[in-house]
Order: structure tokens, then sequence, then C-alpha cells
């Protein structure tokens, strides 16, 4: 009886504030715009090598991609705007001679022209073999991030972090990465001694962290694909199961989403997930607009408003 | 006991208060895409950057060593450039190894390009098929090929060559004929695969533990070579659909 009478307490305080919210947020003016704060998130997946656009062979891709282009593109957006943050969801490596010869040398360097303020690790970025992922990192200037692979006794030890956080103007971005499952996918001999962790937990776990260090935006790079038929674990899978997490940028199926999907995470927020297709023939962004100065440090139910940006 | 629940309850409610005052309203999220194309001037800097490996890329990757008739893409259950570079590996499978093979498969999501209408050129080639995987070759029982089958039905159907057709009912293969007759569960059959697949790549696990007969050469090379042998022959790449692979009704 106590029980059942704690239990209505407990649920009617809930339903009353889930009813509150959106009689608050809605009383409140959109246009208000004061202590309004800006980031714009541009991203790339699955480059797959291309550092030249297609040839011009009468093909679908012909002319589309390269990193000459791209150049071009974000640094017209990086003039029109003060916040950004550049971030690649893995497969770097892997689908033009470029990588036969060289190994992913000039892919490495020139993300690191770009800008990428962060990438995380794809199943192709395996396929010189460990040692040699290890070894173009030397030409990197931006971190890759991953918190589910287990890269001790591996010649990428100590070389991936499984978080950080980045301050752009008055906006604190947490970003981790997460990582596909190798056996099967992955030749063995190519990940050698990496052991591959489950992506959810260990997600969870570190988007955990980055909300308790105050990060007004939680994003997380992965290269799990973004769904499939079966219980495969994905991103859609990740964002529903998660927590914390605002935003997954992934990689691995090549879809080029017409708009970013949203889900209902664990505590009833919305988690939005984008991908770009590949070879870099596309460049994804997204602008985020945050309202009110206080910084979240607890997770709790929020809902984003979506809309394609009009120019 | 009780009012301490309450206290726990009414903190509860007052830290949930507390945060919602404190948010004025939800972050709004614009999304935009751009489409990274020749319409856009590009950066000099970057043709500077790669000069260097690009020209003696070019000088190995730009040689014409073919000619297709007409520009070959990947389809399933059944494609033109499926059957091409099947065909190439097992005709020079056959050359290499020094006997006759039964079939060759190229898995799906191993073709990784397309061969455009026209010149070949060696880079082409290299993008159609980027990794250094090796043709290995496998005796497989009948049972084990079905079971092979079995996975690679499940996976949409992947290309095979000349020698052996099949059908796929409810993701499953039927009317399995090699060499124009059924399959003969208990007979062992001789086929080719990449070393990534027969070392259970893809989820191809029944094919881990069967030996592998390995020459260390190269899927690529084959392609490379049938074409030059194409060539030589003054034929070009005709690759046609033929009824290999097909939804069974």
């Amino acid at each position: 009886m106590l029980n059942n009478r704690r239990k209505f307490i407990k649920n009617s305080v809930l339903a009353s504030a889930a009813f509150a919210v959106p009689t608050i947020l809605s009383a409140k003016s959109y246009s208000d715009d004061e202590n309004k704060r800006t980031l714009t998130i541009l991203h790339t997946n699955d480059v797959h090598s291309r550092l030249d656009p297609f040839p011009m062979d009468g093909s679908n891709n012909a002319g589309l991609g390269g990193v000459a282009a791209r150049s071009t593109v974000i640094k017209q957006i990086r003039s029109e705007e003060e916040n950004i943050l550049l971030l690649d969801a893995g497969d770097i490596f892997q689908g033009t001679p470029y990588f036969n010869l060289y190994k992913g040398e000039p892919e490495i360097k020139a993300m690191s022209m770009l800008g990428y303020d962060a990438a995380t690790m794809g199943n192709h970025d395996f396929d010189g073999g460990i040692e040699n992922f290890a070894h173009q990192l030397q030409h990197a200037n931006f971190p890759i991030i991953n918190c589910n692979y287990n890269f001790t006794n591996t010649a990428m030890q100590g070389k991936t972090i499984p978080y950080k956080i980045i301050q752009k103007g008055n906006v604190q971005i947490g970003i981790l990465g997460v990582g596909v499952e190798l056996q099967g996918l992955v030749p063995d001999n190519l990940y050698g001694n990496t052991i591959y962790e489950e992506p959810i937990t260990k997600a969870n776990e570190i988007a955990a962290i980055l909300r308790k260090e105050g990060c007004d935006l939680i994003v997380c790079l992965s290269h799990l694909g973004d769904k499939y038929d079966d219980a495969k674990v994905s991103d859609e899978i990740l964002a529903k199961q998660s927590f914390d997490i605002d935003l997954i940028i992934g990689g691995h199926t090549h879809r080029l989403f017409p708009q970013p999907r949203k889900y209902n995470n664990k505590m009833g927020s919305d988690v939005l997930v984008n991908q770009v297709g590949w070879a870099g023939m596309h460049l994804g962004r997204l602008d985020y607009n945050f309202f009110g100065k206080k910084k979240k440090k607890m997770s709790k139910a929020h809902t984003v408003i979506l809309s394609k940006k009009t120019n | 006991m009780f009012s301490s629940k309450i206290k726990k309850y009414s903190s509860f409610l007052f830290a949930t208060l507390f945060v919602y005052a404190c948010t004025t309203k939800p972050p709004q999220v614009n999304y935009s895409d751009y489409k990274v194309d020749k319409q856009t001037n590009i950066d000099s800097s970057y043709i500077r950057m790669l000069m260097p490996y690009k020209d003696s890329l070019d000088k190995s990757m730009n040689e014409v060593i073919g000619f297709s008739v007409h520009g070959l893409f990947k389809k399933q259950p059944e494609s033109p450039l499926g059957n091409f570079m099947t065909d190439a590996i097992k005709t020079m499978a056959e050359k290499k190894f020094g006997k006759k093979i039964d079939a060759a498969f190229v898995n799906f999501g191993g073709i990784r390009s397309y061969i455009p209408k026209g010149d070949i050129t060696v880079g082409k080639i290299f993008e159609l098929m980027p990794f250094d995987n090796l043709v290995v070759l496998q005796e497989l029982k009948g049972d084990k090929l079905k079971s092979f089958l079995g996975r690679v039905c499940e996976k949409g159907g992947w290309p095979v060559s000349t020698g052996l057709t099949y059908a796929i009912k409810d993701k499953l293969p039927v009317d399995i004929l090699i060499d124009g007759k059924p399959i003969d569960e208990t007979a062992t059959y001789i086929i080719a695969n990449s070393d990534y697949i027969a070392n259970g790549g893809d989820n191809c696990d029944m094919l881990k533990s069967i030996p592998k007969q390995n020459i260390n050469y190269l899927m690529r090379d084959a392609l490379l070579e049938y074409t030059r042998m194409l060539t030589s022959n003054a034929k070009p790449i005709d690759a046609k659909i033929e009824n290999r692979v097909v939804y069974a009704k």
C-alpha cells in the first residue's frame, strides 16, 4: 500500500514534470536568441583513399570528390562560421591505387591539411596491417578516437584516445568513437592482438564521463554501420541504447542520408544519426544552436529541433 | 524511513525542476549537405601536395591494357561485372595452378568499383580489386559447397564463374548445377575463392578449416593478366548476364 502510494507520488511527479516541459518550452518564444551559442559540425565517412575526384569517364560519380574540392568547400564555411568541428567516421584507407602504393600516407597528410579535429578507425584502416596504421599516424595532427578496441600489445597501443573534449568558442564538445567487430570482417593477421569490446557498454561509459565533465554536446564517431536486418549492433541500436550521446556521426554502410535520423534514447531524449555516403563525394553539415548558458551535468530528457538549413 | 524517501524524491524533484528551469529551449539543428564536385574551385595546395605521389602513380596506373564494350557495374544476384571477374579468376587460376577448377567466386562486398565503357587502365583494375587478396583453391565436398552457397544466398547472391549455376529461394540455394549436373553431396569439387573468404571472412566460417592451396597469386593480378590476355587475342571485355544466379520463381 505504502509502496503503491510512493510509486503514485513518484509517477505523478514525473508525469507532471513531463507535461510541464512542453508547456514551459512552448510558452517561451523561440525567437529569443539571447545566450545563443552556435557550433557547425562538418563530417565525412568512408572516404576510401579518394584523394582525386572520380575520373570523367561518364559514370555516375564522374568528377565528384577529391581533397582539393573538399578543401574549397570547407574553407568557404570556415570563412563564414566561427566554431567549426571537422570529423571523420573511419575507412580513410583503401579504394584507390594511392593506398596500394603509398599505404595511406597522402590520405593522412591531406586530412591534417584540411584541419580535421578528430577521426575514428574503420575496418579498412587495418588493411595495410595494424603496424602500418600506427606508422602513418606520424603524419596526423588530429587524434584517432576509439573506446572499444583494446590495442594492448599491438603497434597501436597508446596511439588512440577513448575521448576528447574540445572547446569551440563557448561550446564544449565531448567526442568519443566506436569501431565495428573485426572478426570475420578483417583478416586476423591484419588486426593482430586487437580485442573488440562491446561498443554500447563502452560508449555509454565514456559518454557518462563526458556528461559529468559538462559537455554541451556529446558526439560519437561510429564505424558500426547505420542499421542491419538482423540484431547486429548498429548506430540505430546504439542510439536507442544510449543515455548521454547527442549525435552519432556514422559510416561503414556507405549510406547517404537525405536528412539526419532521429531516435529516442534510454532517457527519452533525441539522438541524431547522420552519414554521408562514401568517397568524399559529400560533406555533411549540422549547425547546432544552443540556447541558454547553463551546462548540463546530468542526463535528462530533452528534445532536438531538426530542420533543413535554408540559405 | 518514509520521510527519508520523501526527502530523496523531493531532492529529485528539485533537481529535475532546476535542470528544466535552466533550459530555456531545446537545441536547434539545421542540416545541409554539400556535393563535392568539379563546380567547386579546387584548392591548388592539395594538387601540389599530391603531385609527387600522383606522378609516379600515374606512370604505372594509366597504362591501357584493355577495352570494355559496355560499362560494367556490380549488382545482385548476377551482374556482367561479377561474371567478368569470376571468369578471369577461374581462367587464370587454372593456368597458374595447372588444374581444372569447378567454379570461382568473388564475394559481393569485395567488388569495390566498376569497369567503365572504353579503355581499361591498370588503375581501373586496382580500384576494382584494391585488396591484396590471393586466389586460393579448396577441395570442397558437395555438402560443404552447399553450406557455403547457403551463406552466399543469405547475403543476396555472389558472382560465380562458368561451371556452376544456382538459384536463390527464400535466401536458400536451390537448383545447384555443376558442369550442368545437379550437385552431388558426396563428390569433391575444386573451388576458387579469395584467401579472405577461405579464411572465414564475410562470415564464411564453414571454409576456414578446409586446407587451402595457395601459390601467392593475387586476385588483382588474375584480373590484370586476364584483361591483357583478352587484348592480345584481339578480344574486348564483353561480359553478359548468363543466368548463372537467379531468383527462383
